[in-house]
């Protein structure tokens, strides 16, 4: 088992005949109170991998792409003996110096034995399909969401996530605003839930997509495909993005998720310059630290943002 | 009667509306049932407490702080800070939008209840204090924390009780500032530390506009939340 610390293309690990677990999947329902913290997904991850009350074999970090926190937790992991790889996005958004990294990634992997590119490729395909359900009001953000996270790591099996993808029943979601959730993923694990229930229906989870709208056909195409992941490339790339998703997916307010001691913080203010001010969608920042049920001052922020939206929605 | 209740975390105000007009009492947040003694009506709650205090109808006092204000404020309002126990909003209100410091008591009245403690002061007596002062202190921090232990340095420097106090109400007013938009022209503050005159000079001199404050700050949200349930009456 392969643990990645952010989105690590999974077309490449199980291409290698490996399988891959996102280590932060399992930071929301854990209890773990660790030491020496700034950021408790990296922290959390950490003390699991260390403590070994998670069994992988070996890590890929991503060192150019994500934060200097999950380096220095990876550098640590390395020093206590577990095998690490740092995987780098090009911040230039270079196909050629993405396609390296990938060969650099399936050689620390042992080398490709079986491509598995048009299979995860018709997995995301899937998923894609999924999202459109929940655009349409046909499936909850809750559902929703957590088959897209799922998409880092395929849960640890392209059968098991094919099920999952297949299972996805149609339900009657009933709602009042159609919500984008931008940053990175919500540290408690009912938020989505919680929303839901002020009307607020999540239709866009910005990183989760980015999981599921990458892939390709070989290990160029997957290299393309992945220079564009906006979160590890220039700012302007991902405004850009998100403006026309925004439009895309005929969104009516913004919620941006960040995390205490998250370097991602700073672009609060650009993202809210850019879509509220400049664009007009109503927007607010909720900030988390350690995971926990979503806490009464978020939610009384976000009842207020409900209150709010009712007047000018 | 109509009730309107707001439980925040340091005291607990409500205002009775009988249809003449309003009256009103203020209690410490743990006795919040006596406001509810005795009196006999619609409830409608807001603050913290909202939804663990009987009520017939809740609201955020993001949205009783802007029915509020404009029951007492007749002249243009762009924005309302309210400076509440443990947390400040600046809620804009011709953006419809809001912003809250919670994570940091720096911009709330806990800080004030501290520095105020620190030297032995009820908080009531800071505003004086704040007039008495030839200047201010220079307290920089934007955490409470370092700006605690600055006070103390000050005073080893020289500085008086005077000049601190009001340099900690600049200090305070300008971590508010930060958070209120740049149009805004016409800002009204509300909750119970807007009855110290210190802040408000602070807040004004800080954002070099002129804030006002409505007459009884402390219940605006009470207020509000009975304001709210009168605009929408058709639709209980």
């Amino acid at each position: 088992m392969i643990g990645i610390t952010a989105l690590v293309p999974a077309e490449v690990i199980y291409s290698c005949g490996e399988a891959a677990l996102d280590l932060n999947n399992l930071v929301p329902g854990s209890k773990l109170e660790p030491e020496d913290k700034l950021c408790a997904w990296t922290a959390i991850w950490r003390e699991l991998v260390l403590r070994e009350e998670v069994k992988i074999d070996k890590l890929v970090v991503v060192a150019g792409g994500d934060c200097y926190n999950a380096l220095v937790e990876g550098e640590k992991l390395e020093l206590a003996g577990k095998p690490t790889h740092y995987f780098s996005y090009p911040f230039d958004g270079s196909a050629e110096a993405m396609r390296q990294q990938l060969e650099a990634l399936a050689e620390f992997l042992g080398g490709i034995r079986r491509e598995a590119f048009d299979e995860v490729a018709e997995l995301k395909k899937l998923a894609l399909e999924v999202h459109e359900m929940r655009c349409d009001g046909e499936l909850s953000a809750e559902r929703g969401f957590l088959i897209e996270v799922s998409g880092s790591d395929l849960m640890g099996s392209l059968e098991k996530y094919r099920s999952a993808l297949e299972g996805a029943e149609e339900e009657d979601v009933d709602y009042d605003y159609r919500v984008a959730l931008l940053g990175i993923p919500p540290i408690y694990p009912d938020f989505h839930a919680f929303l839901q229930k002020l009307g607020m229906h999540v239709v866009f989870d910005e990183m989760p997509f980015e999981f599921i709208r990458h892939s390709g056909r070989s290990l160029k195409e997957v290299a393309k495909s992945y220079a564009g992941y906006t979160f590890a490339g220039h700012i302007a790339h991902r405004l850009s993005f998100l403006e026309s998703q925004l439009r895309r997916h005929a969104i009516d307010a913004v919620i941006h998720f960040q995390q205490f001691a998250c370097h991602h913080k700073l672009e609060d203010r650009l993202l809210r310059e850019h879509l509220h001010e400049k664009h007009g969608y109503p927007y607010i920042t909720i900030e988390a630290d350690l995971p926990s049920p979503t806490p009464q001052q978020a939610r009384l922020r976000l009842e207020a943002f409900a209150e709010r939206l009712r007047e000018v929605v | 009667m109509l009730i309107g209740l707001d439980v925040g975390s340091r005291a607990a105000k409500a205002a009775y509306y009988t249809g003449d007009g309003y009256e009103y009492r203020i209690v410490s947040s743990q006795s919040w049932e006596d406001l509810l003694r005795g009196k006999e009506g619609v409830v409608v709650s807001t603050g913290y407490f909202r939804k663990r205090v009987p009520h017939d109808f809740n609201v955020t006092e993001i949205t009783t702080a802007i029915y509020g204000v404009r029951h007492f404020v007749k002249r243009r309002v762009d924005v309302i800070v309210d400076i509440g126990g443990q947390d400040t909003k600046v809620i804009d209100v011709r953006r419809n939008d809001f912003r809250m410091n919670d994570k940091c008591s720096a911009g709330t009245g806990t800080f004030l209840e501290y520095i105020a403690s620190y030297f032995a002061l009820d908080v009531a007596e800071l505003a004086k204090l704040h007039s008495m002062a030839r200047c201010a202190a220079p307290i920089n921090s934007t955490c409470s924390v370092f700006a605690q232990s600055e006070v103390v340095s000050r005073l080893v420097e020289g500085y008086t009780k005077e000049e601190i106090i009001r340099g900690v109400h600049h200090a305070f007013a300008r971590r508010i500032a930060r958070m209120v938009p740049p149009h805004a022209r016409h800002i009204a503050v509300i909750g119970g530390t807007a009855k110290n005159a210190g802040v408000v000079d602070a807040l004004g001199r800080e954002l070099g506009v002129r804030v006002f404050v409505p007459d009884e700050p402390q219940v605006v949200n009470a207020v509000g939340a009975v304001e709210y349930y009168l605009s929408r009456e058709g639709e209980h």
